[in-house]
């Protein structure tokens, strides 16, 4: 009770928002890599798996970059409303980046793991 | 960019102020980007208004709109990232100084980057001084002692002038270093 009282909710906002910044493009590529999603429909599969209250316009920056950076392929698909949808699909290099995400993440876990026992 | 049309006119005209203000925002990429931009943004505020099951149009687009964010806040990494890497590709100096304006939030790198910038541009004003007043540009020196090098209105007694002809080689040369430092500081920042 005495921890909870005295906590620094700012330095955990703070913080909180930091491991929000860092972990979005992890979650993104996890979420790409079953199917491709189109920008709508990713947001509300990172809304639906996790309790990250993300602004919807900070997505497309990010997948621009995740883009740019060869680790997503993008393609445009007409609809029949004449207004068409992005894809967004992880490319050879991305799942190789996320295998390489995956036991950084896995490591960084157990060691957490192991420090808070 | 095919438009939403909405039945209400209220919504119409919401929907066109945020679309105008992300043409804004944009207006500094390249065509290409701005109609991918735009088209991405379009596509998001079709779906998230169609999946949604109120009727109230207005609502459902301040809703949509709300949580898409402030086009001028939330593009500006986009804008940012994307000008840089147009920049590096095309070391064209409009938008290298377009990119800088852009990332001077960044950090001092950016900072430095445009003092390197400024001094290439002001090396270039040199070799013009230097064409139109010869004998009042240059690298001057008084009594064995540096006294400038640029451009001086006065010419006191004792004032030589070592270059000569070589100050525009000389020049042009430390130009090309500071393009070249630029370059490099840029694709460095550009990796992080």
């Amino acid at each position: 009770m005495y921890y909870i009282c005295c906590m620094n909710s700012e330095f955990v906002q703070n913080w909180f928002s930091q491991v929000k910044k860092g972990t979005l493009s992890y979650i993104i590529l996890i979420i790409l890599d079953e199917k491709e999603y189109y920008g709508y429909e990713l947001v509300q599969e990172i809304k639906t798996h996790t309790t990250l209250e993300v602004a919807e316009g900070t997505l497309y920056p990010l997948l621009n970059r995740l883009k740019a950076e060869g680790i997503v392929d993008s393609k445009w698909v007409e609809q029949e409303s004449g207004i068409p949808r992005k894809y967004y699909a992880l490319s050879k290099s991305g799942k190789a980046t996320l295998t390489e995400m995956q036991k950084i993440w896995s490591a960084l876990e157990s060691a957490i793991n192991k420090l808070q026992k | 960019m095919k438009r939403i049309i909405f039945t209400n006119p209220a919504a119409q005209k919401i929907y066109d102020d945020y679309i105008k203000r992300v043409t804004r925002c944009i207006r500094l990429l390249s065509a290409d980007d701005q109609r991918d931009t735009l088209m991405e943004i379009n596509s998001h505020i079709y779906e998230a208004t169609n999946a949604a099951l109120s009727e109230n149009e207005i609502e459902l687009l301040l809703d949509t709109l709300e949580k898409l964010g402030s086009p001028e806040e939330v593009l500006q990494p986009l804008v940012a990232y994307k000008k840089t890497q147009q920049a590096t590709r095309t070391f064209n100096p409009v938008h290298i100084l377009q990119a800088m304006r852009l990332n001077i939030a960044n950090g001092a790198a950016y900072v430095i980057l445009a003092f390197f910038y400024l001094l290439s541009v002001s090396f270039c004003i040199l070799i013009i001084l230097k064409i139109i007043y010869p004998s009042h540009t240059g690298l001057f020196m008084q009594n064995d002692r540096f006294v400038a090098f640029g451009f001086t209105t006065e010419l006191r007694g004792g004032l030589t002038e070592l270059l000569g002809q070589l100050f525009i080689p000389v020049v042009i040369l430390l130009m090309g270093a500071l393009y070249f430092l630029n370059t490099l500081l840029f694709r460095l920042l550009k990796k992080e």
